[in-house]
């Protein structure tokens, strides 16, 4: 067994041992590697920014599980905190069922800080139903909801006076790790109502959305944990995004020298093999 | 008649959304506006599916049940799923019909914040580990095509790691190119495909030609 061979066949946990310790070094010790910033998040930023907060209420779709959230959850963390620097009012809703939870995270923190609930952001809470759930939101978002998350009536929030349609949300945005997610609400709610519709997706659905990005139906696009990175950057203030983003940018480099280590290895061992 | 009416209910409710997309008016002969009809619908395939959470539920209960009495192999497991399930399930009710009480809606928000998040984030971290397994074992530039894939995979990685970008500027260029060109008219192409499938199999259970949904043969 010649050293290319064997190393074709090294020990697995010896892979994973370099994976671990070359994931934590940088989450122990930042290096502060720069970030630059994609076209698509300054999409939503500026969005955001030309938003009234005296007239425009925005739409927060929690759409994903505790497994997406690692790499969703900073954006929705972020986003929500643009608007609220903005005094932007927002309503959060959820096509998944751990969703209604992140959201109330989010809110609880704020309200920690001063914020009310019902004034500055509602939580309506979780619609079982997929596509026809969402279907149904889109149609009549006042009419799906009775209560919200909290039990309180729907007509007693003053978040939700003057949310009679969709289209009564000034900006809708998506955060979303798979199916229902963003194709449902571009076929059920943005194609019909013709909304402006924003998404913040895990890195591995990026190249899946670039069509509907191509072509106006989502405007502006968070990719995975480094659009949270990015969005931290506007926004000046380097949150959870940004601190990870060492970390997967070594993760990064580990995979390809792995990848390049295991095919050197597969084709010495086999020119060797041929002689 | 097992057959005939589940198949007639399917024909009749497709037919009602699908013909709301095209006419606004109302049915000959009725006073049934068909898009206040297919919002109604719509509204009872929500109650639907809330159904089937708790059927879900229910069948989880029996499955995991019957190995904890038949005392199967790792029938513990079972008894920490069910015992988790009823848990959540106990919080969630009573937070439900006391909104006010903050003591049980802290326990549910922290029981969510420090055992389901946490676990569920854990399970998908751990792909990470088969993925760099599998980089190292598996991806083998064994042809053209391997060889073209296992590039475009690098550039991409190379373009959206922050350190791709520090290494040469161009990484990032490339690998938009890459997102932007190829792998756009791949997806595009994809999608048309399935669309196209989609209505065809649509088609076929509304005419009730497909009937696998009926289970049985």
């Amino acid at each position: 067994m010649n050293i290319f061979n064997k190393l074709q066949n090294i020990d697995r946990r010896v892979i994973y041992a370099i994976l671990l310790v070359v994931l934590v070094i940088p989450l122990l010790r930042p290096i502060g590697i720069p970030l630059s910033v994609n076209e698509t998040t300054k999409t939503i930023y500026n969005i955001i920014e030309d938003l009234d907060p005296a007239t425009d209420v925005v739409l927060l779709s929690f759409d994903y599980s505790p497994g997406g959230s690692p790499d969703v959850h900073p954006q929705a963390v972020v986003i929500a905190e643009h608007l609220m620097r903005r005094g932007i009012k927002w309503v959060g809703v959820s096509f998944w069922d751990a969703g209604p939870m992140y959201a109330e995270q989010i809110m609880k923190y704020y309200e920690a800080q001063g914020a009310m609930y019902g004034v500055d952001f509602v939580n309506l809470g979780y619609m079982a139903g997929g596509e026809t759930a969402i279907k149904n939101f889109g149609d009549n978002p006042r009419g799906a909801f009775s209560n919200d998350f909290r039990g309180n009536s729907i007509d007693s929030l003053p978040v939700m006076a003057g949310i009679n349609n969709i289209t009564d949300f000034a900006y809708t945005i998506d955060f979303v790790s798979g199916n229902p997610g963003f194709q449902e609400w571009v076929r059920q709610v943005q194609g019909p109502h013709g909304i402006k519709y924003g998404v913040g997706i895990v890195t591995v659905s990026v190249p899946q959305v670039m069509p509907f990005l191509q072509a106006g139906q989502v405007q502006g696009l968070l990719q995975g944990l480094r659009g949270a990175a990015e969005y931290e950057m506007l926004l000046g203030s380097p949150g959870a995004g940004a601190a990870k983003m060492d970390a997967q940018s070594m993760g990064h480099m580990v995979i390809i020298l792995f990848i390049l280590v295991g095919n050197v290895a597969f084709f010495m061992d086999k020119k060797k093999d041929k002689k | 008649m097992r057959r005939e009416i589940p198949l007639a209910i399917t024909f009749v409710v497709g037919m009602t959304i699908l013909m709301s997309y095209f006419f606004a008016g109302t049915i000959p002969g009725t006073a049934w506006n068909l898009k206040n009809l297919a919002g109604d619908i719509t509204g009872w395939g929500v109650l639907v599916s809330a159904f089937a959470v708790l059927l879900a539920s229910v069948n989880l209960v029996r499955i995991h049940g019957a190995a904890i009495s038949r005392k199967r192999k790792g029938w513990y497991n079972s008894g920490i799923l069910i015992a988790t399930m009823v848990a959540f399930a106990l919080v969630g009710i009573l937070r439900k019909h006391n909104p006010a009480n903050t003591g049980i809606n802290d326990l549910f928000q922290n029981m969510f914040n420090n055992v389901l998040s946490p676990l569920g984030a854990a399970m998908f971290a751990l792909l990470a580990f088969y993925i760099a397994s599998a980089s190292y074992r598996a991806f083998r530039a064994r042809s053209l095509e391997a060889s073209i894939l296992l590039a475009a995979a690098v550039l991409v990685m190379l373009g959206r790691a922050p350190i791709g970008e520090l290494m040469w500027g161009q990484f990032p260029v490339i690998s938009k190119w890459l997102l932007d060109i190829p792998n756009m008219a791949g997806q595009r192409a994809i999608m048309i495909g399935a669309a196209i499938g989609g209505f065809a199999t649509s088609m076929r259970i509304l005419l009730g030609l497909e009937r696998g949904h009926l289970g049985g043969e």
